[in-house]
């Protein structure tokens, strides 16, 4: 507890807030030339900053690196998001007994006092519409809509009985990612990014990418920094367009110029600073050379043009488009540089059977052949970059699928489909800290419900930041007069899953 | 007292606390506020406060910390601190037994404090933050001593600077020369319009042809100062342009915010702006303006996607009115209330629900079409309502005459599709709309239809022929009304005749069209309501009936609104269990916590009544608040740190009797006008500080609490493209209407279910102020969201200031901010002279002073890099004056022109009141 306390001191009351950040100023010494590390303009002695002021890293850049109050092996996080909730009963949960029970009235007693999103009265079941075999030496339960994922299901832990309490995506995405289904909350990358800093200066360190042509139902908030400083929140990156928003010269504009630029309004701000002694001019000076260094390293790390052909076959990636696909090794790229969590929406995978594109055995197995491929390569990839022992990759969506075939308000339908689900659905888990080939939980057998192993989103919020080295009862933030963390009141973590 | 000696000196010169104890010992007296409730709230609170009550122990409230624990014996024995058991396990060796448990033990000297105050009787007081403003001892010397006295110099201005040179004092601090008037000016023009001073004014005060109070007055008066001042109020009132959730889809509510920059502009005083946000439409016959007012709290969020369910949303937006009522007007988080007691602060679980039971009555159900909305009429129409007005009030009296005319404004009470049940070949579409098929039906229950003989269906249908059937009880009960709904052009409003009825009814409405499919919905209803007919007779009351059916049916812009259920429809509030909604406790009626001012008698029961709480002078936190957060805008810190929360857990005053001072003249002397109070801060010498600072400074002082010297912090999100459209010349006065979409990058709005787009507008459209601009709150403008502005989802008190690179990209590199600098740089090079003298007028322009040598020196060998770059690249310079309107402007002079001006608009100077 002391040697906590004594850490928590240390590091986080040295947080972004401009305001606080006057707190740290004593004497000069480390000072500017030193925080604003390469400084592609000054060097400590060219300017010439008042004695008697020093400034922690973090008062001049709110993103530099912080250590964890426990040792962790886990640097990065990558969070695989499916938006719109694949359906577990076709992917990981396989169940036998619904197949048997196919077409049949779902028991009165299961819908008893329970509310659908969609489905009204007495709906059938609905039979797997995947055929599963038991892969590896784990013998882990995976479909045939996933032939390339097999070959790495054995450096993953799933967890097979998550369950949420929000039916709709907005809210249950928020609270998946937010730990509260109303709006407000930071996210889990900007809490990480808060408690962690990034090691790489010259990229946000805590970046977003989306496919399937939306944004997640939930907006942008999913990863807004809520009351966190709006320095952590996710930024997002684009596979089309400007990579960061703003982040391309004006065209005509030559490099050189731009230095010259910076390096001219830095200048003036130095002797701004010297007259005023704000420093907030420093921050602003450090953060102007960041913002070059940015345009010079994001468009690199976000082309993947040049990656070589092999790499191309192996996630099955086509440079210039937004897929899940490129995603997945802009997210190993980005990792690799040091971007400390790395946030992917895939939308589509609502699959309510409504038409075609929404049909458990059509549109969804075309989305699990689009993510298949893919996400296995990614965790191939980062396994033979030595990447996946301190890299942590989540996969998941915001809550589960119904064994029962979706009547929508009353209506037989003609395409199969499965309603939201929050009692029971599967996640997935690997990389630093995660036991290999593990599975925990278990569901009923017709996977309506967890009965063995139930874990809560809190439980993965809280097993998530004890792997990147945080107990997460006591990484708090104070707003509004009361400390607020991710888990709220809960959260317990999930041991069997731990390496 | 103890409280006299900062802490610093307690905890590090031990030898000192014998002394502080012999004192205490023996004639000080233990002030519980002061003394007692921090340690309490340090080390105790979180085991035994509002949510845990380890052993049956809370020190939260009073008659709790008193009365017999788990054990049977109260832990506090008043008068007897040897025998207390709090105090014993405070000195406890056993570490199982020793309080706080598994924790740090208490400093001796906080030991003391604590038994020392039971010794004295362990007397209970109530917080500062939660007794009343009282009238200033000494107001009047405070006022007198604005002609200063030798020792101060002429630093003390008013009242405001008798306050912080006092602090200053005990600190040895000195307060910093004024200001130098070019910069005093800037800052103050930022402060009160959130735009750079004109050339005009500028050169008025500069020349001295106008004294500094002069500036402020003419600052006020100008309109600007609503916009600036509106664009805070917005961020607590949640102001957004769509509806939030999963789709959301945009709402029109812009007549809110115009409502909000004129109520600033009139120097509406803030107890009535309060009553008319909160109550407009209790108030006896609401102006359309008073219900426009109400708004604020329709800006609560609504949830569009397919499968949630109404109630639940109506609920939450029920709720976050509660909340965002105590944030804005009372500082309190009263939020955590509605799960338990609050951890801190002495608010109690049931007290949460009996001021949710306030807005638990009003019409808007979380509905799709967002009813109720007020209708704006245009003037030929607004006419037409009149005369039905007077006819309704000639024929009839008092509500029955009223009912005609708020019917028309916005069409209550009714019912929404979402009140009907029990489906049979029909649903509730996309849960939103009665949707039958052939021969389907449903039931809309304890429907109390006032005996009116028509009943109006807000519907839309593809289909001829849908013959709806709508029978008393059941399918066999008696037909009360049977038509046809045919084709329609979109949504219409119909009436239908309707057999008059007594009391209320369950009704059965069914629905015939044997042409349609199976599963084919016949038509989709928005709602029903029951109408009387428009009193009197003749070919007049004919003529005018069916005005009235085409007034409901004309467009018209709207803004919805607050109107309160009639008795019929009147909810009941129950405590939440644990916060679940579904969990009903106990049942509630509206009512205040009673540690924050008494209800008056003559007050309604109803929200008009919490607006008159709120307001009255009793209360202890409207008028603090509003003075700490005023101050915060200028100073950039609250006279409380901790702007969104006065109370027991919040940051300590810095200066609490100006706090008070100002609060009590705010309400007593203003009147609740907030450009008094405004005018009382910026006419101050300490707001008139220059905001240099030296290490020493900062040693001391290092987040200028004490005001040793000026304000000097980055402008806001709005401001830092207000101001470089202004010094570009590019701003647009024009205010108020629909808000604009200028340009964003491509591919940045991609919400699911929604048809929206980003249309950019046209025109000086491009160029209005940033509180015109479209807020879209799953997708706000992004530059705005880098420079910290709110996404407006919930009420937002305090917007944390951030720097960072993405700000940096923003302002070197956004289309908008380079138009900005082509224009600048384009007026710079119509003056004569040197490009030196371009230059220094291109800064003079941007900062509204002149640049010093060393910066014209910098800004010119920028100048040269870059014309040399564009004379070696004339296609470079092709490209990069994309805002040239003729080939003819493009040189490589205003291309080296606007890249200094760029530079100038990226300066920190530039981009910070200073």
């Amino acid at each position: 507890m002391d040697r906590y306390e004594k850490l928590w001191q240390e590091q986080l009351t040295r947080n972004a807030q401009v305001k606080s950040r006057r707190h740290f100023l004593k004497e000069c010494a480390a000072g500017f030339g030193g925080i604003a590390m390469g400084s592609l303009f000054f060097s400590c002695d060219s300017g010439n900053p008042p004695k008697g002021l020093n400034l922690s890293e973090r008062d001049l850049n709110p993103l530099s690196p912080v250590s964890p109050p426990f040792s962790s092996k886990v640097q990065s996080v990558i969070y695989l998001h499916m938006a719109g909730a694949p359906s577990q009963l076709e992917m990981f949960d396989y169940k036998p007994e619904l197949q048997k029970l196919h077409n049949q009235a779902c028991p009165e007693s299961l819908l008893q006092g329970r509310k659908f999103a969609f489905i009204r009265g007495q709906p059938n079941l609905l039979g797997p519409q995947a055929s599963f075999e038991q892969v590896g030496q784990s013998g882990a339960w995976v479909s045939d809509y996933l032939p390339h994922f097999k070959k790495v299901a054995d450096d993953v832990a799933f967890l097979k009985a998550v369950h949420t309490d929000q039916f709709n995506h907005g809210p249950a995405q928020l609270f998946m990612h937010t730990g509260s289904p109303r709006l407000g909350r930071p996210s889990l990358g900007s809490w990480v990014t808060y408690g962690l800093g990034s090691d790489n200066q010259n990229l946000p360190g805590f970046v977003v990418l989306t496919s399937g042509g939306k944004t997640p139902d939930a907006g942008k908030s999913v990863w807004g920094s809520g009351f966190l400083p709006s320095v952590y929140q996710g930024v997002q990156c684009r596979s089309k367009g400007d990579p960061v928003l703003y982040i391309d010269d004006p065209k005509g504009m030559p490099r050189d110029l731009k230095k010259e630029t910076i390096s001219t309004i830095n200048r003036i701000n130095q002797e701004e600073f010297e007259d005023y002694a704000d420093p907030e001019i420093l921050a602003r000076i450090n953060q102007y050379e960041m913002a070059y260094r940015m345009q010079i390293e994001v468009p690199e790390v976000m082309d993947i043009q040049n990656e070589p052909q092999y790499i191309h076959e192996m996630y099955g990636t086509q440079p210039g488009e937004e897929s899940f696909a490129n995603n997945c090794l802009l997210a190993r790229k980005l990792v690799e540089k040091g971007v400390r969590f790395v946030q992917l929406f895939d939308w589509g995978w609502d699959a309510h059977g409504t038409d075609k594109s929404t049909a458990i055995d059509l549109g969804m197995k075309d989305k699990c052949t689009e993510i298949d491929r893919p996400m296995s390569a990614l965790l191939m990839d980062l396994k033979q970059r030595g990447l996946l022992d301190n890299t942590l990759v989540v996969w998941g969506g915001e809550f589960g699928r119904t064994p029962m075939q979706e009547n929508r308000e009353g209506k037989t339908q003609s395409f199969k489909g499965r309603d939201h689900h929050v009692d029971t659905f599967t996640m997935w888990l690997a990389g630093g800290g995660i036991k290999k080939g593990a599975s925990h939980g278990l569901t009923d057998e017709i996977g309506f419900s967890g009965v063995e192993g139930k874990v809560s989103v809190h439980d993965i919020h809280a097993t998530i930041l004890h792997l990147l080295g945080y107990d997460h009862e006591k990484f708090t933030f104070d707003f509004q007069g009361r400390p607020f963390r991710l888990t709220d009141v809960e959260g317990e973590l999930i041991h069997p899953i731990l390496a | 007292m103890i409280k006299k000696f900062p802490y610093i000196f307690a905890s590090s010169l031990l030898f000192l606390s014998g002394i502080i104890l012999w004192q205490l010992g023996h004639e000080e007296k233990v002030d519980f506020s002061a003394d007692v409730k921090p340690i309490l709230n340090k080390h105790c609170i979180s085991c035994h406060g509002g949510v845990k009550k380890n052993g049956g122990l809370s020190f939260l409230f009073e008659e709790e910390a008193k009365s017999a624990t788990e054990s049977g014996v109260p832990a506090i024995l008043p008068g007897n601190a040897k025998k207390s058991e709090m105090i014993k396990r405070l000195h406890e060796k056993d570490p199982e037994l020793r309080m706080p448990y598994d924790r740090p033990p208490l400093s001796e000297k906080e030991i003391e404090t604590l038994s020392k105050w039971i010794d004295q009787g362990a007397e209970w007081g109530s917080h500062w933050a939660y007794s009343p403003v009282m009238a200033p001892e000494n107001n009047s010397k405070k006022l007198e001593a604005s002609f200063g006295n030798k020792e101060e110099g002429d630093f003390v201005k008013n009242g405001i600077d008798s306050f912080i040179m006092d602090r200053l004092a005990e600190l040895n601090l000195t307060p910093s020369p004024e200001a130098d008037p070019a910069t005093l000016a800037r800052r103050l023009s930022l402060d009160l319009t959130g735009l750079p001073l004109s050339q005009d004014l500028r050169k008025d005060y500069l020349n001295g042809k106008i004294s500094y109070s002069d500036l402020v007055d003419t600052l006020l008066d100008q309109e600007t100062y609503g916009e600036k001042w509106a664009s805070w109020w917005l961020d607590l009132a949640r102001y957004a342009d769509t509806k939030g959730y999963e789709r959301d889809v945009s709402r029109k509510i812009w007549a809110y915010r115009d409502w909000v920059i004129k109520a600033f502009n009139q120097d509406m005083p803030f107890d009535q702006f309060t009553v008319e946000q909160l109550a407009g439409d209790l108030l006896p016959n609401p102006s359309l303006d008073q219900l426009t007012a109400t708004a604020f709290h329709r800006n609560t969020m609504n949830n569009d996607e397919g499968g949630t369910e109404d109630e639940e949303f109506r609920v939450a937006a029920v709720m976050d009115r509660t909340n965002t009522t105590f944030e804005v007007w009372q500082s309190t988080t009263i939020a955590c209330v509605q799960c338990h007691s609050h951890p801190y602060d002495p608010f109690k679980h049931d007290e949460y629900f009996q001021l949710m039971a306030f807005f638990n009555n009003t019409r808007d159900e979380d509905t799709h079409g967002e009813e109720p909305k007020l209708k704006f009429y245009e003037e030929e129409e607004a006419k037409k309502v009149a005369s039905i007005k007077e006819w309704a009030e000639k024929n009839a009296s008092g509500a029955d005459a009223q009912y005609f005319e708020d019917f028309l404004l916005y069409q209550e009470p009714k019912y929404h599709a979402h009140n009907c049940e029990d489906f049979d070949k029909g649903e509730l579409i996309d849960t939103k709309w009665l949707g039958l098929w052939h021969d389907g039906s449903c039931y809309l229950r304890n429907a109390l239809t006032g005996g009116a003989p028509f009943i109006y269906l807000n519907y839309w249908t593809g289909n001829d022929g849908n013959r709806l059937t709508i029978r008393k009880d059941g399918p066999d009960g008696e037909i009360l009304s049977q038509f046809t709904l045919n084709k329609t052009d979109g949504r219409v409003i119909k009436k239908f005749p309707f057999k008059p009825v007594k009391g209320r009814v369950d009704l059965y409405l069914h629905m015939e069209n044997p042409s349609l499919k199976p599963e084919q919905t016949s038509s989709a209803i928005n709602w029903m309501a029951f109408v009387p007919a428009l009193p009197g007779e003749g070919p007049q009351q004919k003529a005018l009936s069916e005005t009235f059916d085409e007034l409901l049916n004309t467009a018209t812009s709207t803004v919805p609104i607050l109107i309160e259920n009639p008795d019929f429809m009147k909810r009941e509030t129950h405590v939440f269990e644990r916060g679940n909604w579904l969990l009903h406790g106990d049942r509630v009626g509206p009512n205040t916590p009673s540690s924050l001012g008494a209800w008056k008698e003559e007050w309604p029961q109803n929200r008009l009544g919490l607006a008159y709480w709120l307001t009255d002078k009793e209360n202890p936190l409207t008028a603090r608040t509003v003075v700490n957060r005023i101050w915060s805008q200028l100073f950039g810190r609250g006279l409380v740190s901790t702007i969104e929360d006065m109370g027991t857990q919040s940051d300590p005053p810095s200066h609490q009797e100006l706090l008070d001072w100002l609060a009590w003249r705010l309400m007593n002397e203003h009147n609740w006008q907030l450009k008094g109070l405004i005018k009382d801060i910026v006419i101050s010498s300490t707001y008139r500080q220059s905001s240099k600072s030296n290490p020493h400074l900062h040693e001391v002082d290092p987040e200028n609490k004490f005001y040793a010297r000026g304000p000097r912090f980055r402008i806001s999100a709005e401001q830092v493209r207000d101001q470089a459209l202004a010094v570009s010349g590019l701003l647009s006065k024009k205010m108020y209407g629909p808000s604009v979409m200028p340009p964003q990058p491509k591919g940045v709005w991609q919400t699911v279910y929604n048809g929206e787009n980003w249309e950019t507008s046209e025109g000086e459209d491009r160029y209005r102020r940033a509180i015109y601009t479209f807020l879209k709150r799953t997708s706000p403008y992004p530059s705005f969201m880098t420079f910290d502005a709110a996404s407006r989802e919930v009420c937002l008190v305090n917007r944390t200031v951030t720097n960072t690179p993405l700000q940096a990209l923003v302002t070197l590199n956004d289309p908008v901010y380079l138009e900005t600098a082509y224009y600048l740089a384009k007026q710079a090079n119509t003056h004569k002279g040197t490009f030196r003298d371009k230059l220094a007028i291109a800064y003079e322009h941007s900062l509204g002073k002149k640049p010093s040598s060393s910066q014209l020196d910098h800004l010119e060998g920028l100048f040269h890099i870059a014309l040399e770059d564009f004379k070696e690249d004339p296609e470079a310079m092709e490209d990069f004056l994309v805002f040239a309107e003729e080939s003819s402007e493009k040189t490589a002079e205003l291309a080296a022109m606007t890249v200094v001006a760029n530079a100038i608009m990226n300066l920190d100077e530039f981009l910070t009141k200073s």
